[in-house]
């Protein structure tokens, strides 16, 4: 509005805009790229924090290659991500679609639905490792009403991780209210027009609404991809032992995710070089999973209802 | 670094600090954080003059931490009352770069009442602790129902020491793969974790609760020994009264008379960063935490044992219970501890790691040890 009205000179014009836009501006370079650039450049340096860097080259990257906890964390990651982004949305688009009929009370269990995501991440998890611990046994006394025998879930390496999935879909509300929106934008014409044709339940679902869901489902799966390679807070807390400063990462290493490897690499390792090194991995990493996705979506992202 | 009881003990002391003289005042932080250490360790100035922290050598090596040497010569300081191990774990390449203000010492901890039950006395040499081990392991219903110590994550480090490993060599490199370092981990997974296997062993272990609590296995004879410190002298009043339990030396391989009473030793240093803006008065303060008077009470306080000789024969302690136990082992000629070392750290991390791939019987201890020693 105010840039629109300022006559004069094309300077004078930008000075007050810039100057409104200045904390903004300094923000951005103080504490975003400058950072930003600054951790590109010491990728490729040798730097432990207290002394100055010293230039290595690629040797950073290069060692990461050959670093099996590298690896470790590449494949912990992946499985979170490849099991649990696809899993957790489709949970929450069949809650979505529960939530969506119209029954009495429906307000009371979208809101109980939701209610798992506003608990603070620390303090859910930590309630789930007690709740998963076998001391109390509070989530395996359930299983063992239903007739399932119960997994050690947080020492068995195999274990581990799907206990991360599992607290993972208890927040799986946050989602499901963004589908549900999303459902109530279907015209209902469609579905009048779909059972003319004679369209059974699943034919509707297939041909109305995965369609109709599918550009919300592009974004949130785009979404839970990046939350997914940057998990952190679950499984740092549930390695968690006595030491806290210590690079635990949970039995055999199963909970050791790429952001945890940063971490340890950065401020119990100290090698600030190798952490930043692995930092552009993951950007890389997302932006390489972001084209993907997006690119896909040609194929299966429907916009419009015509 | 310290909190809690620690932190009120600490309080104490600088109240005392600061009635004593006038040119100093003494603000205490409490911080367990160590990134916020950090971070104030590498700013141009520091927002603390003395700390304490184990990571000596880490530090040390990067220039953060001031050199004491200059300090001691000038006041003629007199180190010799420092136990030969605390002195040791002071130095980083024969500099001081702090003062040993608390130490803890490892001994083998048993629960009396179920010794008791067992008929069993405390075990001196390994094959009596194998046997006790035997014994007091209790499997009903194909499930562990009592362990005799350990569980997936032993004390690795202590028990190499006991069969004379080395985990360093004289001249500071590592030697993860020290023959008596194997033998050790044979001998765990040997009597513990073969016989039982790591599926019974986990799964008994993910019933423990907290180490810092009620729960504590071997507060709830779950474990009928442990390999752990003197601070159980506070913790079990607090949080355990009346639970019966001793310590003795970690037993020593038979035939072995001269590795008896083999104990690790943790130290912890008080150290002034290299950014500190009064350096001057981090010493005198340290100087007067780790006075006779000081020392006595606040490793009293917390359960720690002092780090001056003159105090680890004192009878200044003896109504805690077990402590002097503790401060017997501390004394012995074989009470060593790791070296200050740059990577200290990654090490420690490394060997765990490897630790707990054997423990896990997915390689054997030579391979994994020799992994992590391939690696440095």
């Amino acid at each position: 509005m105010a840039h629109s009205t300022v006559k004069g000179s094309r300077g004078r014009a930008v000075s007050p805009g810039v100057m409104f836009s200045s904390p903004w501006i300094i923000g951005f370079f103080a504490f975003f790229a400058v950072p930003v650039v600054a951790s590109l450049y010491y990728s490729f340096t040798d730097f432990n924090l207290f002394q100055s860097p010293t230039w290595v080259g690629l040797e950073n990257y290069r060692s990461l290659v050959s670093d099996e906890l590298f690896r470790k964390a590449m494949f912990n990651t992946a499985y979170l991500t490849v099991v649990g982004v696809p899993l957790g949305q489709a949970i929450a688009m069949l809650i979505a679609l529960a939530l969506n009929f119209p029954v009495r009370g429906q307000p009371l269990y979208r809101a109980i639905v939701y209610l798992p995501s506003i608990v603070p991440i620390v303090a859910a998890t930590y309630v789930w490792r007690w709740m998963l611990s076998n001391q109390h046994a509070a989530f395996n006394d359930i299983l063992g009403v239903v007739g399932l025998s119960p997994p050690n879930w947080l020492l068995d390496p195999v274990w581990t991780k799907p206990a991360v999935i599992l607290i993972g879909l208890w927040t799986v509300g946050g989602t499901s209210i963004i589908y549900l929106a999303a459902l109530q934008q279907v015209p209902q014409q469609l579905y009048e027009a779909a059972v003319v044709d004679g369209a059974n339940t699943w034919q509707r679902f297939r041909h109305v609404t995965w369609p109709a869901l599918s550009p919300v489902t592009l974004f949130q799966v785009l979404m839970g991809i990046i939350a997914s390679v940057q998990i952190f807070a679950q499984t740092y807390l549930l390695a968690q032992d006595d030491n806290l400063n210590a690079g635990s990462g949970g039995p055999a290493d199963s909970l050791l995710t790429f952001a945890m490897l940063i971490v340890n690499k950065a401020f119990v390792y100290l090698d600030m070089g190798g952490a930043a090194a692995m930092a552009w991995i993951l950007f890389m990493i997302i932006g390489a999973l972001t084209a993907v996705v997006l690119i896909s979506s040609k194929r299966w992202v429907h916009y419009g209802y015509e | 670094m310290w909190t809690g009881t620690e932190g009120d003990a600490l309080a104490d002391l600088i109240d005392k600090f600061n009635a004593s003289q006038s040119d100093i005042k003494v603000v205490g932080t409490s911080n367990p954080d160590r990134q916020s250490q950090l971070a104030s360790l590498t700013s141009s100035k520091g927002s603390f003059d003395i700390s304490t922290n184990a990571s000596i050598g880490a530090w040390a090596s990067k220039g953060v931490i001031t050199p004491l040497d200059d300090y001691i010569k000038r006041d003629a300081y007199d180190l010799a009352d420092f136990t030969p191990v605390a002195q040791r774990l002071s130095q980083y390449e024969d500099g001081y770069f702090g003062l040993p203000v608390v130490s803890g010492t490892y001994g083998l901890l048993y629960n009396k009442t179920l010794f008791d039950k067992a008929g069993l006395r405390p075990p001196t040499t390994t094959d009596e602790w194998a046997e006790a081990m035997e014994a007091l392991t209790v499997e009903e219903g194909g499930k562990l129902t009592q362990l005799s110590f350990g569980g997936m994550t032993p004390p690795y480090r202590m028990l190499g020491m006991a069969f004379g490993g080395q985990w360093y060599d004289e001249a500071g490199a590592k030697t993860p793969s020290d023959p008596g370092n194997i033998e050790a981990a044979h001998y765990y997974l040997d009597n513990v974790i073969k016989p039982y296997g790591v599926g019974a062993i986990q799964d008994f272990q993910s019933t423990w609760g907290e180490y810092s609590s009620a729960d504590n296995a071997f507060y709830q004879g779950k474990t009928a020994m442990a390999i752990d410190g003197p601070w159980h002298c506070h913790m079990v009043p607090e949080f355990a009264p009346g639970f019966e339990w001793g310590v003795v030396p970690v037993p020593y391989p038979k035939g072995e008379p001269e590795l008896e009473g083999s104990a690790m030793v943790d130290v912890n240093c008080l150290f002034i960063p290299a950014n500190s803006q009064n350096k001057d008065g981090a010493w005198e303060f340290m100087k007067y935490l780790v006075s006779n008077d000081a020392m006595e009470s606040f490793s009293k306080a917390i359960s720690n044992l002092p780090t001056r000789m003159s105090l680890l024969e004192s009878d200044a302690y003896d109504d805690v219970e077990n402590f002097a136990d503790f401060m017997a082992i501390a004394r012995g000629d074989n009470a060593g501890g790791l070296p200050p070392d740059p990577d200290a750290d990654e090490y420690l991390s490394d060997l765990s790691r490897a630790e707990d791939t054997f423990t896990r019987l997915k390689e054997t201890p030579e391979e994994a040890y020799g992994k992590v020693a391939k690696s440095y």
